[in-house]
């Protein structure tokens, strides 16, 4: 058969194709792809090592004990510190300092939660800033002053022995 | 329509497999085999993928870290509508926990109010981060509330269906995640989910979204927002732990989901929702 070599010719070419393509697919699958569905099973690995930035209020407790028990006796036990001062993550690294905590001292992060909306519970403690102040003998017609709550409340303890 | 039992269905493959240097090669061969038989090239894609598949199934052993087995949990997660204040708390601390770039949101609060107008009144003024302000006169709404929003984390979710290069999945304990190394986008999954959970990562150019805090949750830590929540609104449990309280109340109490018409299998349950909730 004079022709046959056209189709050995082919044949070739098609293994070589083959052959190229199981290769070149080794290279760029990633090794844990299809481990447990279409996917790269490693990224959870990744995943699970991205950095803790919140530790919750147990781990203030280390070095701020006085605030930590304020805060456990008051209303706002159920607040956790980094809510108001960011996370421990931003602010220590194995147990040292690595920056300043931030303080937030004015009415608006109280405004947060407790500014009177109609979509809060109703059973939720909120006050109209304006009407409060009033309330409270403040004249209320120029600007809120940023640190007014902190005159009367403590934040750690907002209805304790040091607030109202 | 709403698979109840979706939390608690067996996950394929309790085994965790693991990739030793030698399936690759049994791949090879056994791919060798077939084209010898004569395969044509498409349906060889397939069997190989699936074929690494099954071996690693068969394996058996599970991979490094024996700590955390992702095969045994199940992730739900609960949200009580009647208890949130909208403080935007969990939006603040979702954005420090995961460096969430400004004005794009993992989790988000809305606030809807129902007034005698045809539409509830609906807005989240930079996702609720910034907290809400008051009401305008006659705007209240005689019923209003907050909605906290994050991805649902379907057991059947549109948005991995469509990801051409295998990049958005479901992990094994119920999680989607995106693996950005793989990603390249396109964004055909933030255009496929219903409930805009996804954004493409003005930095990174690739999808982004809730990992239910994935970190946290594999060393035994709640996620950002539910540790941030300060009335308990929020609630994360395994369905696959009959002890949990999330799980008991996912599987004891009525609970709803967002959209259940699409029938998406959402892992994020609501308690208390209005009809009008969207």
């Amino acid at each position: 058969m004079e022709h046959s070599k056209h189709i050995w010719r082919a044949a070739l070419i098609l293994l070589f194709g083959v052959v190229g393509f199981i290769v070149v697919r080794q290279f760029l699958i990633p090794k844990s792809f299809g481990i447990a569905g279409h996917y790269r099973f490693d990224a959870l690995a990744e995943f699970m090592a991205q950095p803790v930035k919140h530790g919750g209020r147990e781990s203030c407790r280390k070095c701020h004990e006085p605030p930590y028990e304020t805060t456990s006796k008051g209303k706002h036990a159920r607040v956790s510190c980094e809510v108001c001062h960011g996370p421990v993550g931003d602010h220590a690294s194995k147990e040292a300092k690595i920056a300043v905590m931030p303080k937030n001292p004015s009415y608006k992060l109280c405004a947060y939660c407790h500014q009177k909306l109609a979509a809060r519970p109703k059973g939720f403690k909120q006050v109209s800033f304006r009407k409060h102040l009033e309330e409270q003998g403040f004249a209320s017609d120029s600007k809120i002053p940023e640190k007014i709550c902190l005159k009367c409340h403590e934040p750690h303890d907002p209805t304790g022995a040091a607030g109202n | 329509m709403e698979d109840k039992s979706a939390p608690f269905n067996s996950v394929p493959g309790m085994d965790v497999p693991s990739a030793s240097s030698e399936e690759p090669a049994m791949t090879r061969r056994e791919c060798l085999k077939r084209s010898a038989q004569g395969a044509c090239g498409a349906i060889f894609v397939l069997a190989c993928g699936e074929e690494l598949g099954a071996l690693a199934q068969m394996a058996g052993t599970p991979p490094e870290g024996e700590k955390y087995d992702p095969f045994k949990h199940e992730w739900v997660y609960l949200i009580d509508i009647s208890k949130c204040i909208g403080c935007g708390s969990c939006v603040r601390a979702c954005e420090r926990e995961n460096n969430v770039p400004p004005h794009y949101f993992r989790t988000w609060v809305e606030r809807y109010r129902i007034t005698d107008s045809e539409h509830p009144l609906v807005d989240s003024p930079n996702g609720g981060r910034d907290g809400f302000g008051p009401e305008k006169h006659g705007e209240e709404g005689r019923k209003a509330f907050f909605v906290p929003k994050i991805c649902n984390h379907c057991k059947f979710s549109p948005c991995t269906q469509l990801c051409p290069v295998g990049a958005s999945f479901r992990s094994p304990d119920g999680v989607m995640l995106v693996d950005e190394e793989r990603c390249i986008g396109c964004g055909y999954c933030v255009q496929a989910c219903p409930y805009g959970s996804r954004f493409i990562h003005p930095v990174k150019h690739v999808a982004s979204k809730c990992t239910f805090c994935y970190h946290r949750v594999t060393k035994g830590l709640p996620t950002a927002c539910v540790a941030a929540c300060p009335v308990g609104a929020r609630r994360f449990g395994d369905a696959k732990d009959p002890d949990d309280e999330v799980s008991q109340i996912v599987a004891t109490q009525p609970t709803h989901v967002l959209k259940p018409e699409l029938l998406t299998g959402p892992h994020c349950r609501y308690l208390g929702m209005s009809m009008e909730v969207r």
